[in-house]
């Protein structure tokens, strides 16, 4: 692993792919070093990081995403989470989902990867290179809502709006499963997204309509 | 004919200070003008309206602070101290400064009086490598002893959160010996101690801002604030420039709950690290330094005595109660609360600790002293074997109580209660508990606005004031459409900049009934100037003109709205509004009724349902109040049976600083609710409700504990190690 820090990674070295692998070791668990395409990550040392053998591991990757139906590169660290790539490091930068807890707890930054939700903090951008992400600008705009995003307009299930992104993602992703929810299992599927205004009922009461409509 | 002056009357209104509202007396024009009129007879207002700003919340089209991306923007991230009383020796920033990306790094607060206390920040050019520079500082203190518990501050020897000491001299009113004397004659006496724990707002969005200043002598602050005009002021002071060069943005933001006024401690350093580097740079708190940093609800530690004649009379109340606000006062409403007992003698303190200073939160005080007073109550009425409802009743005069008792009495089905707590078949009992509260809201003269008519029938509407998510974009636009016969979707509304006319803070409930008489006032003002205008071309009397259904229309003839705005002058027309005493009011009720289960086997308790009943003056916009209910009882329900600050009294650190160990409610737990607008008061007037309907709550859940399981908890939250506790005691917990 050292040595492979002190090597200059080129799109084409294989070395690169030993270097995303230290980088799994060290931040992005091993999940990272399979299933990477060759084309959507780029590695790229950083001319800062220091040639000694306890440097931190610095430098960026540039990763392609595919948000939203377009293939956008980003260049970010290893260790920079899905969220943060979407918010920070786009330009222009996706900020619909939104970073709360940073740790897996509020479902704020609920996106679809491969139109399963996910929470963008808790997944490194470098592993979702090449698969499909939406975020809820990609689910339907002010112009065009889709039908939870009108449910939740109509029946005020929304306050000051913050947590709105991640229920209205969640929800989304939901009725694809399950067309024809009870509200028990509506409250179940909504247990990973926080809302502190209380806006909880009236989601209920929106994901229902929403899930008669589409019938 | 000679002017008159206009004639004057003395009036009392709010005044919010970081959130805490006072009254003070003001003088105001005693004349004509709009009035609201029935509040059966509007044609937008009083219905339910959809946000104006749902779509673009819903698609994640918003942009709140924490979205706001500049050009070259950097990232800035404080460093909290680990010590819960420290002073700072020496600061080391030249490691952080070295590390790649880091632009910025300044010095923050040196006296640290609570864990989390900002001694440091940097901003770098990605949030990451401003963690990193964050890591790389290093800093010396000097540890001080510290206390972080009340009932350990109170002791002598206790270290001092400051010079002055721990404990603040007591307030005192009323007659201890008349008490004492009552109490001795009284068929029932409670005494009891209740005690509320450090409650934090948990605004979705955290505190920051995004200053944007790149030298020069103007600089822009985006900010997540109550108060769109506490910024400029706050932000010139840090960068060194006059007020009137700072603007600042609230577009949309993501949660107060009354935490969120001026720019704050991380403000102040985002400014500082803005002109170091002369670069726009978004410091937003991270979720750890949230619970840490900004102000909380302060917790409260309330010894009361009360006593009743056998015919339900609270005739005695004695109470001493605490504000445990960290190091600051913290706020409690004084005992006996909403009741008149007869006598009544209460001293109210604040006990300093090592903690964040408490503020405002959502009725700051009132909770607190609602949860003791209705726990109190209902304790007395079992003892003189009366239905606590009726009880309540006896004890309160104004007729809205009554009926919004007798209301929710209907809705929940009181009947059903347990005639003995704890009764019933099978290890899960059932139980109902009700509360009453009170709030003060009212508006005051400091809102300004402007609405403007084109020629090209566009309207506009604007004021600098914010949005908390109260729904204040439509009902201003609401307003405004109303008044000129239009739809909601013809009016556009311009909010959130400083550079517009002035708010007044959102605090105390007091947004809606400042700005809306204003917006009223210019609408109306619109529409005079307007048929002054249009009548000539219809033939009639500017008053014979009227505006209804897009049209324009007088003396049997009707002009399409774009056709008459055609008559204006190419500037088109704009009207000034300010505040009316005669189209706001103040002072709202508001009972709560709970249903819980309580399963005696694990003492896990399920709240069923709660119906909240709210007197609002002229509801606005009711689909929009009604959320905010709901809102109340939810965090209510958090406030009763899940929330609380846990703190180790050894290291002096909080112990759950996270949302994984901060329990807010979660949609598993949601009961149905039933938020009920009172009808009964037929005020034409104006009043806010953001925070009544967190009050009464809290206490009904306590009481419907104790009628499903006969356990009396006077700690909150009610976790299930206190009912099971109780349970073993035979109904009683310490
Ligand atoms: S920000 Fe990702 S779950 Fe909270
Ligand atoms: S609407 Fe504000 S947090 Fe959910």
């Amino acid at each position: 692993m050292t040595k492979e820090h002190d090597e200059t990674s080129r799109p084409s070295d294989p070395s690169r792919r030993k270097f995303l692998k230290g980088v799994g070791i060290v931040g992005a668990g091993a999940a990272i070093a399979g299933g990477l395409l060759e084309t959507e990550l780029r590695g790229e040392r950083g001319a800062t990081v220091a040639a000694t053998a306890n440097a931190p591991m610095s430098g960026t990757v540039e990763v392609a995403l595919q948000v939203n139906g377009e293939r956008r590169a980003v260049q970010v660290e290893p260790r920079t989470t899905l969220l943060n790539a979407l918010r920070n490091h786009l330009d222009p930068p996706l900020t619909g989902p939104k970073l709360v807890c940073d740790m897996g707890t509020c479902g704020a930054c609920t996106v679809l990867v491969d139109d399963k939700p996910i929470y963008s903090c808790l997944v490194l951008a470098v592993d979702t290179a090449g698969k499909k992400i939406t975020t809820v600008e990609g689910l339907g705009t002010a112009e065009q809502p889709n039908q939870v995003q009108a449910a939740f307009v109509a029946d005020d299930a929304l306050m000051c709006g913050f947590c709105t992104p991640g229920f209205v993602t969640t929800l989304s992703a939901y009725l694809k499963k399950n067309p024809q929810p009870t509200l028990d299992e509506l409250r179940e599927a909504c247990k990973g997204n926080f809302c502190r205004c209380g806006t909880y009922p009236r989601v209920f009461e929106a994901a229902l309509k929403a899930a008669q409509q589409k019938a | 004919m000679q002017q008159q002056p206009p004639k004057k009357k003395k009036i009392k209104v709010p005044k919010v200070v970081n959130g805490q509202e006072t009254m003070v007396e003001i003088e105001v024009d005693d004349t004509g003008g709009p009035v609201w009129g029935p509040n059966n007879g509007h044609t937008l207002l009083n219905h339910r309206l959809t946000r104006v700003d749902g779509l673009v919340k819903v698609s994640g089209a918003a942009r709140y602070t924490y979205d706001v991306h500049l050009p070259g923007m950097l990232y800035g991230r404080v460093l909290r101290a680990p010590h819960a009383h420290a002073r700072v020796k020496k600061v080391d920033l030249s490691a952080a400064l070295k590390v790649p990306g880091v632009k910025a790094a300044v010095e923050g607060l040196q006296d640290v009086r609570y864990a989390g206390t900002p001694v440091a920040a940097v901003a770098a050019t990605t949030p990451e490598l401003a963690e990193d520079g964050i890591r790389a500082i290093v800093v010396q203190y000097e540890v001080l002893p510290h206390v972080v518990r009340a009932e350990d501050a109170i002791k002598p020897d206790a270290p001092k959160v400051f010079d002055e000491g721990n404990v603040q001299a007591a307030n005192s009113r009323g007659d201890k010996e008349k008490v004492a004397a009552a109490l001795a004659k009284c068929a029932a006496v409670v005494e009891a101690e209740y005690r509320t724990p450090i409650v934090h707002h948990s605004c979705l969005e955290t505190h920051g801002n995004v200053v944007d200043y790149r030298g020069g002598d103007a600089a822009t602050v985006y900010a997540s604030t109550q108060w769109t005009f506490s910024i400029p002021g706050d932000a010139a002071q840090e960068l060194g420039l006059k007020q009137s060069a700072v603007t600042a943005i609230v577009e949309h933001m993501g949660g107060g709950f009354g935490s969120k006024f001026g720019i704050g401690v991380e403000g102040a350093l985002a400014c500082k690290l803005s002109k170091q580097a002369s670069a726009p740079v978004k410091l937003m708190l991270t979720r750890h330094d949230e619970f840490l940093i900004p102000v909380n609800r302060s917790g409260s530690w309330q010894k009361l005595t009360g006593g009743a004649t056998k015919d339900g009379k609270l005739v005695a109340v004695e109470a001493t109660q605490y504000r445990l606000g960290g190091n600051d006062e913290g706020s409690q409403a004084g005992q006996p609360y909403i009741y008149t007992a007869t006598d009544f003698y209460r001293e109210v303190s604040s006990i300093h600790t090592n903690e964040a200073g408490s503020g405002a939160m959502r009725a700051p005080g009132h909770p607190q002293a609602s949860f003791a007073m209705e726990s109190l109550m209902d304790e007395l009425a079992y003892k003189l074997n009366l239905d606590p409802l009726e009880f309540r009743k006896i004890n309160l005069k104004d007729p809205a109580y009554h009926r919004q008792l007798e209301r929710g009495a209907r809705e929940i089905d009181w009947s059903r209660r347990n005639t003995t707590p704890g009764g019933g078949a099978g290890p899960v009992k059932r139980g109902l508990g009700c509360g009453v509260g009170v709030w003060g809201g009212g508006g005051s003269p400091q809102c300004k606005v402007d609405v403007t008519i084109g020629r090209d029938g566009a309207v506009t509407v604007a004021c600098g004031t914010q949005d908390l998510g109260t729904g204040t974009r439509t009902y201003t636009r609401a307003i405004v459409a109303e008044e000129l016969g239009l739809q909601i979707a013809d009016v556009h509304e311009q909010i959130g900049n400083s550079k517009l006319g002035a708010s007044n803070p959102s605090g105390g409930s007091t947004t809606a009934a400042s700005l809306a008489p204003a917006v009223k006032d210019a609408a109306y003002s619109a529409r005079m100037m307007f048929a002054e205008k249009v009548a000539p071309l219809l033939g009639v009397k500017p008053e014979e003109v009227t505006f209804a259904g897009s049209k324009v229309s007088g003396g049997g003839k009707s002009l399409s709205w774009s056709q008459a705005c055609a008559a204006l002058p190419a500037t088109g027309l704009t009207a000034h509004g300010e505040w009316k005493v005669n189209l706001a009011d103040k002072g709202v009720h508001g009972a709560a009724f709970a249903e819980v289960e309580v399963d005696t086997e694990t003492g896990h308790v399920r709240p069923v349902k709660i119906v909240h009943v709210q007197d609002v003056g002229l509801p606005l916009n009711r689909l929009a109040i009604e959320s905010q209910i709901n809102g109340g009882m939810i965090q209510a329900m958090g406030m009763a049976l899940w929330e609380g600050r846990v703190m180790d009294a050894a290291l002096g650190l909080m112990c759950n600083p996270s949302f994984e160990d901060y329990k807010i409610p979660g949609s598993l737990e949601m009961p149905e609710l039933v938020p009920l607008i009172d009808d009964g008061d037929t005020r034409e007037a104006v009043i806010g409700v953001g925070e009544p309907p967190i009050i009464p709550t809290v206490g009904a859940i306590a009481n419907a504990v104790f009628n499903a399981c006969g356990v009396r908890v006077r700690e909150l939250p009610i976790t299930p190690d206190k009912i099971l506790m109780g349970l073993w005691k035979g109904g009683q917990t310490a």
